[in-house]
């Protein structure tokens, strides 16, 4: 044949690369990649756990987020609550001051009534008292103005300014 | 320092004293014409060597088989002593050999996404094949011919038989893609590519055999003999044992994928049952 062209070498050929295939296919390739293969799934389980590790953080964390929420709600009522007791206690009190300087005063109002009333009384009688000893006196002196002398009485004694 | 520059200043010595004993001694003459080295190259037919005393072959046979013997072994040792020791955190021989195999197996799923199982494998031993026997041309193993003369074996791929071999073996693989996507509708969309096993077989072998070829015109003259077999050697010869590796597999690769692509009407049909289930 022309170039030398061999089927029975070609054939030979042939055989030798079926060999090579199967024996590179069996001894190398196949282990290699059943290797690379089985790394790559590894890898790729330790990512899905790292994936299902973070998802359950992230629901810890919403969770997390969420209890801290209730719980500012929560502290907001309190506080609500605390300020309105406050002020409650604080209108009650006032309240009571308010009756209480009601009272007083009433009281105090009274007493200065009574005391009023008293002083009245007591000038009154004084002034009864003195009026009383006047007469005596006029009656003890005769001639003089009753008027006058009663004027000198109640100054103390002293004569009157008008004469 | 002083070290290296007296070593260097030996070596510098040493290589003209080989040269000047070379051109003294001078050169008993070419036993064969240019024309008669070269055709030799291509066609071998002096140079026939005995398969185990079973029959007469090319010398590019015994090269194929020593480079599936060896790789074959290499493989077998690394399955024996490397592979049980594979860790998740590779070292420098598990991730040479983790890129080899993702390399080939990317370039199957990359070209071929519905079927590349067997194209991965496939790719792997025909690139693996391809690389290491153009480069072990390199070694300049030495053979005797049926006639006893000494014959330095040439890569297995520059015999046109092992070319022809690779070359419409890949074409069968590719056409086995076919016909398990696509039953007979694979066979006929295969065969409209009927040039493809006579483009690669000849395209590795011309590329390969200009290699052969270029070396032997370079070893034919003494002159030529010196410093220049380092690049013609050493760097062509690596060159296109990547470019070689690359082009075959990825033809491969590229018409599998395209002859295993499921038809539309498969497609619509699957759709359908699926539908229906």
């Amino acid at each position: 044949m022309p170039l030398n062209i061999n089927l029975q070498q070609i054939l030979l050929h042939w055989m030798n690369l079926a060999i090579l295939t199967g024996g590179l296919y069996f001894l190398l390739y196949k282990p290699v990649k059943d290797f690379m293969d089985k790394r790559t799934a590894h890898y790729q389980e330790l990512e899905e756990q790292a994936a299902d590790k973070l998802a359950q953080a992230e629901l810890l964390e919403s969770q997390a987020k969420a209890k801290l929420e209730a719980a500012d709600d929560e502290i907001h009522d309190e506080r609500m609550r605390a300020q309105q007791a406050a002020s409650d206690a604080a209108q009650e009190q006032l309240a009571q001051a308010e009756e209480q300087a009601r009272r007083i005063i009433a009281k105090a109002q009274a007493e200065a009534e009574q005391s009023k009333e008293r002083a009245l009384r007591e000038s009154q009688r004084e002034m009864r008292d003195l009026a009383a000893k006047a007469a005596k006196k006029l009656a003890a002196k005769p001639g003089a103005d009753f008027f006058d002398q009663f004027l000198d009485l109640t100054e103390g004694g002293k004569p009157h300014e008008g004469r | 320092m002083k070290q290296h520059k007296k070593g260097l200043a030996v070596c510098l010595a040493a290589a003209v004293l080989l040269l000047i004993a070379a051109l003294m001694a001078g050169s008993p003459g070419p036993s064969e014409s240019v024309q008669e080295a070269m055709r030799d190259a291509v066609l071998h037919g002096t140079g026939q060597i005995s398969l185990f005393g079973l029959m007469t072959v090319n010398p590019g046979m015994i090269s194929a088989l020593l480079v599936t013997a060896f790789l074959l072994l290499c493989a077998a040792l690394i399955r024996v002593f490397a592979i049980p020791r594979f860790q998740y955190q590779p070292g420098k021989l598990q991730l040479v050999l983790e890129e080899l195999v993702g390399l080939f197996d990317g370039m199957a799923k990359g070209n071929s996404p519905h079927r590349n199982r067997f194209l991965g494998a496939y790719l792997f031993a025909a690139g693996s094949y391809i690389f290491v026997g153009t480069l072990s041309e390199l070694l300049g193993l030495q053979a005797v011919t049926i006639h006893g003369h000494p014959i330095t074996l040439p890569a297995p791929l520059s015999d046109v038989n092992a070319a022809i071999a690779m070359g419409t073996l890949s074409y069968l693989v590719i056409l086995s893609g076919g016909v398990a996507s696509n039953g007979l509708g694979g066979v006929g969309k295969t065969l409209k590519e009927f040039s493809l096993p006579i483009s690669m077989s000849f395209r590795l072998f011309g590329a390969l055999l200009s290699g052969l070829l270029v070396t032997e015109l370079v070893y034919y003259y003494v002159a030529l003999s010196f410093v220049l077999p380092v690049v013609v050697g050493v760097l062509f010869t690596l060159l296109h044992a990547l470019i070689q590796t690359y082009v075959l597999t990825m033809l491969t690769a590229l018409y599998y994928g395209e002859v295993s692509e499921p038809s539309p009407k498969k497609e619509k049909k699957k759709k359908l049952q699926a539908k229906n289930a």
